[in-house]
């Protein structure tokens, strides 16, 4: 993969059915403990009636170009990557909790240490490889327990030349992923479109996120 | 006498029952993990990051009286100047126990001397903390090396450690004295700035500087830190002397008493001008989650916290007395008084750490809430027993008083 890619997604509300569907793929694919879910799924309620409705805003990690988690963490555990990934290095990461506090979108979470061993067998014999690194099985005081976690694009999912699940899952296709420095690009083109906007624009955070209004 | 030792058996008593307690509770958290919390990823911060601003902003507090003491040449409170760095000392080993109780991951807490981020508070802070120690330790050495050497004459264990620590220097001449003393200065000339920019309005940055949270966002923020610091401390340094004092038998210094119960009276009205005024400017922007911060802490299921302990208790009560002709005459009520502005201060803490991440960033997002778990409420208990319990030993075995004053008292 070419380092001068700089990803970016695209999500049109207009096709956002509320659905869901890629909180659950989300939580299949990266196997995210109870308590931890990089994707969510916003649902509001609009106008009085008989004049109502819904508005559904997923909400994954903005991937901030100015990331005030990276600003705030005291070991730099938390970086951009050249592709405008925000990662997060578990290794280094003291868990801290700063990054939670200061994210404007909620997008991060603490890794308890909790997992679904009473709702399914063997749901720790394997990890996804979040940032391309394999972990093996989750153990008790290893690492990504004790730190903080959050979506990553599934950077995994890109190496190896897939879409991040839940673009991959989403059934209206409001969802669309892709380069933002090829001006061809889909993402491109729908970035510049008059219905795009960024969530708490005026926290000067530059997401790499864009919804279409 | 004879009551003095029972009382001293039943203080230590207390304090090694707190600190089992305490170290069971730490044990529980080191085993589980933060589970053993009530924390989540929405309130994420709590009680050990509240006692923590608060043992931060105590210690910045009394060092700051004590320097003010040495560098301004305040003869009248330099009776307790030795006592305030000594509890500025501890207060700092007190904080940073709580802080790294608090780390995901405790046994990486080194990581951050290994790694620097300079745009973060928290690494800028972890330097301060390193020099402003170092300072801190200094500074109490150098105040009381006259008294060492004066204490290494005699016999006993605290005549060992004083030799020990004088590292066999018998210099007591008037030079060495007035040697002393200009380092003294020097050392607090330096070390007030850090103290209130580095240590504490570091600390202040660290909240103020996070937009997400606009009831944090403000400039105001810091200043009320370290205003709110010194009332803690002015407080706190009375209430020590007071009942030192007492249990040796001495007498109380009625005029110092008096003197440092009207600087806190003035300390106090400031701090609640300038929380009025930052509560005042939140509200009138009529931000949302402003307002909904501010509703949380005065209506929410934890508001008798902000009406009943820190307005209630921790203000009108305190500066009824101060104000009241009968009362501020009295030690005790002074005394009293004081206990209640400390109690208030750490409602101060508590409402400057949690309130804030109730309210959820977006809307739509869940709404926290938080209470301390047992093990959270046992390990703080704890750890601030391990204070007393530093600060018992150590008036005990090194020169706190003036030798010169206990010779008085005698």
């Amino acid at each position: 993969m070419s380092a001068d890619k700089k990803w970016a997604m695209v999500i049109d509300l207009q096709k956002c059915i509320g659905c869901d569907a890629c909180t659950v793929a989300c939580k299949a694919e990266n196997r995210t403990p109870p308590g931890v879910t990089y994707n969510i799924v916003i649902t509001e309620e609009r106008g009085t009636f008989p004049s109502v409705t819904r508005v559904h805003v997923p909400r994954p990690c903005m991937q901030c170009d100015r990331p005030p988690c990276v600003q705030v963490c005291p070991v730099k555990a938390t970086y951009k990557m050249e592709n405008g990934i925000t990662a997060i290095d578990y290794d280094r990461c003291i868990g801290c909790r700063y990054c939670i506090i200061s994210c404007p979108y909620g997008a991060r979470y603490f890794d308890f240490g909790l997992d679904y061993s009473q709702e399914m067998v063997g749901c720790n014999e394997v990890q996804a490889p979040e940032y391309g690194v394999d972990r093996g099985k989750r153990e008790k005081g290893k690492s990504p327990i004790g730190n903080v976690r959050k979506c990553t694009f599934c950077y995994h999912r890109l190496l190896r030349g897939e879409e991040p699940a839940c673009v991959e899952v989403c059934p209206g296709d409001a969802r669309y992923f892709g380069d933002l420095n090829d001006p061809e690009s889909v993402v491109s083109k729908l970035a510049a479109s008059p219905r795009a906007f960024v969530l708490k624009e005026e926290m000067g955070t530059k997401p790499r996120v864009i919804y279409l209004k | 006498m004879k009551n003095s030792e029972r009382l001293t058996k039943a203080w230590y008593g207390v304090l090694v029952l707190l600190m089992a307690l305490g170290g069971w509770a730490i044990i529980e958290r080191i085993r589980v993990g933060l589970v053993a919390t009530n924390l989540t990823s929405e309130t994420t911060w709590g009680a050990w990051v509240a006692f923590y601003i608060f043992f931060v902003g105590l210690s910045v507090g009394t060092f700051l009286l004590s320097t003010m003491f040495y560098v301004f040449k305040i003869e009248h409170y330099e009776k307790i100047g030795r006592d305030a760095l000594l509890v500025s000392i501890i207060s700092m080993v007190v904080a940073l126990c709580f802080i790294l109780l608090d780390l995901g991951r405790m046994e990486r807490f080194w990581h951050t001397f290994r790694y620097w981020n300079f745009t973060s508070m928290l690494a800028w802070e972890v330097r301060f903390y390193v020099i402003y120690i170092g300072l801190l330790i200094a500074e109490l050495y150098l105040s009381m090396r006259q008294d060492l050497i004066r204490v290494a004459k005699g016999t006993g264990w605290q005549a060992a450690l004083a030799r020990f620590l004088t590292f066999g220097s018998t210099d007591l001449s008037e030079e060495s004295k007035k040697r002393d003393h200009k380092w003294l200065k020097i050392l607090g000339s330096i070390g007030i700035p850090i103290a209130i920019f580095g240590v504490l309005g570091g600390e202040g940055m660290l909240f103020a500087g996070v937009k997400a949270r606009p009831f944090w966002n403000s400039g105001l923020l810091p200043v009320i830190l370290v205003v709110s610091a010194l009332v803690a401390s002015i407080a706190l340094l009375l209430v020590f002397y007071v009942i030192r004092t007492k249990l040796m038998g001495r007498e109380v210094d009625k005029e110092m008493v008096k003197s440092l119960a009207g600087l806190l009276a003035f300390f106090l009205l400031i701090e609640a001008g300038m929380e009025f005024f930052e509560f005042f400017v939140g509200a009138y922007g009529l931000q949302d989650t402003e307002l909904a911060t501010i509703e949380t802490i005065f209506q929410g299921p934890f508001s008798w916290l902000f009406w009943g302990i820190q307005i209630f208790l921790g203000v009108v009560v305190p500066l009824f007395i101060f104000f009241n002709p009968r009362l501020k005459e009295s030690v005790n009520a002074i005394t009293l008084a004081a206990i209640l502005v400390v109690i208030g201060i750490l409602g101060v803490r508590f409402n400057i750490v949690v309130p804030p991440l109730i309210v959820p960033v977006l809307q739509g997002l869940p709404w926290g809430y938080y209470y301390p778990s047992p093990v959270e409420w046992l390990s703080s208990l704890g750890i601030v027993a391990f204070g007393l319990f530093l600060y018992t030993v150590a008036i005990k075995a090194l020169p706190i008083d003036t030798v010169e004053e206990l010779r008085e008292g005698k």
